[in-house]
């Protein structure tokens, strides 16, 4: 099994919460969070993204608003709510403890 | 000259090559049937198909007005297979399914996977078609990837150390299902089962005309097609696959152990039969119950054939269900078998062993068989060098 195969459950898991870091940041439109993740090793397609957004809209950690484009029809551009900010901030403290946990375990 | 057709992607109109329409019609419809369930299904697929259609404007100018096949494919290809295990609390199981659904590595720089890596699992079936038996042989054949002649010849050299392939093969013969259904078949060698896309097609009427070809040429166009398209789809349906086994791998935790069980109440149930019928044969008289000398002997040897097989159907249809339920780990099922066959082999051991013992008969019968096996093929010898 190769490393990438293996960390594919740890990246996955993840996805959610890197996709509320990426719209906390600016109000974003799907190409726009693809493009954020195209040089990571998070790289995802809209086939899993759309899913995934449609499903943290439904839980209120996200919303979107329509906006015009220059060119072509108008995009949903996303955003976080209330909670989606709260979700964001736990699992940031969470990731914290997370890494620090890695990093001592095993240290003499 | 290719035809082309005019879609409304999200409100904007493309024209396509018939054939990248065709493409993108079948990844639409298994996105929606991968949605099903999903309360935001509607709104999920018409964001995809707004998707979809901005990359096709991007490949688009004030020449080129028309989206060839090539790069619907792989525009698709971009787009990635849909991945919902949001569930929608239609499905349970999808949760689990999540944390093994492999998403991360399907980015367009990772597409190349190693083949047979992410196919469809591979069981152990007979398989009849072209057989010369019982199909187990062609059953192994497929499993291994290897040529079915050569499991043949493996049986036969088997045969001359103390008769063990016949032995092994009958074993094999009652314990492995048969593979009946065509998905059946397709997991027995492995493949995914991208007839049943062609099934679904051919019932839409899609290829309507595909029966009377006026020529040669057509046909092998048609073919050449369906190839194609055959091949954008056989990784969406791989994936199908894979997603169905690990969900219904859960299913009967407690199989591995009904498995061998329910092989020995059913192999049991067919020595009692084979003892029933010989000494029906020999002393017309079956546990006791003699026959009455109106009833022909073969109408006898019927009702106990009938009554035999109602005994054993619950027995085999439980049996398959235990195989369904045991196919996740691909390390499993040949295990299961092995164990399966040794537990059957013991039993029977165990009873020609009780039955030698306690049946003066049946013991000499035993002692007989290397004499009457010699005969047999002194005969078949003779008849051979006759002839």
């Amino acid at each position: 099994m190769s490393v990438n195969e293996k960390f594919s459950a740890i990246r996955k898991g993840l996805l959610e919460f890197l996709v509320l870091k990426i719209i906390a940041a600016e109000k974003v439109y799907v190409a726009d969070i693809l493009k954020q993740f195209s040089a990571t090793e998070f790289t995802t397609q809209e086939g899993t993204l759309y899913p995934l957004l449609s499903k943290m809209r439904r839980e209120g950690l996200v919303d979107y608003e329509w906006k015009e484009s220059e060119a072509g029809p108008p995009r949903k551009y996303y955003q976080l709510t209330a909670k989606g900010r709260d979700q964001l901030r736990e699992t940031l403290d969470y990731w914290g403890k997370i890494s620090g946990t890695v990093k001592n375990l095993g240290q003499k | 000259m290719n035809k082309v057709i005019t879609i409304n992607l999200g409100g904007t109109a493309y024209q396509l090559e018939e054939g990248g329409y065709d493409t993108l019609r079948t990844y639409l419809e298994t996105a929606a049937a991968r949605l099903q369930g999903n309360p935001d299904r509607d709104e999920i697929m018409s964001d995809i198909e707004q998707a979809i259609g901005e990359k096709f404007r991007a490949l688009l100018g004030s020449h080129k007005t028309v989206v060839i096949t090539r790069e619907v494919a792989a525009v698709l290809d971009e787009m990635g297979p849909i991945e919902d295990d949001s569930g929608a609390g239609a499905d349970p199981r999808a949760g689990e399914a999540k944390a093994r659904a492999e998403t991360g590595e399907s980015g367009p720089a990772q597409t190349e996977r190693p083949p047979g890596q992410m196919g469809a699992p591979k069981r152990f079936y007979r398989i009849k078609d072209g057989a010369m038996l019982a199909g187990v042989c062609n059953g192994i054949a497929a499993y291994f990837n290897i040529d079915p002649t050569l499991v043949r010849l493996a049986f036969i050299l088997l045969l001359m150390v103390w008769g063990t392939g016949v032995l092994v093969y009958f074993v094999l013969a009652i314990v492995v299902p048969k593979a009946r259904s065509p998905e059946e078949k397709a997991a027995a060698c492995g493949e995914p089962f991208t007839a049943q896309e062609f099934i679904r097609r051919a019932k839409e009427g899609y290829y309507g005309a595909m029966k009377d070809f006026p020529d040669r040429k057509a046909r092998r166009e048609w073919k050449r097609r369906f190839k194609q398209e055959m091949r954008a789809n056989r990784d969406q349906w791989r994936h199908n696959w894979h997603r169905y086994w690990s969900e219904s791998g859960d299913v009967h935790p407690r199989a591995g152990i009904a498995l061998p069980l329910l092989s020995v109440l059913h192999g049991a149930a067919a020595i009692l039969w084979g003892c029933a019928l010989i000494s029906l044969l020999a002393t017309g008289a079956v546990f006791g119950i003699v026959l009455s000398s109106i009833v022909p002997i073969w109408i006898a040897v019927l009702v106990m054939l009938i009554a035999y097989k109602i005994f054993v159907w619950p027995l085999k249809a439980a049996r398959r269900v235990c195989y369904y339920g045991y196919g996740r780990p691909r390390w499993a099922s040949p295990f299961v078998f092995m164990l399966d066959a040794l537990i059957w082999l013991a039993v029977m051991a165990v009873l020609l062993w009780l039955g030698s013992r306690y049946l003066p008969q049946l013991g000499e019968a035993i002692r007989n068989i290397p004499s009457v096996a010699h005969d047999a093929v002194h005969q078949i010898r003779q008849w051979w060098t006759g002839k």
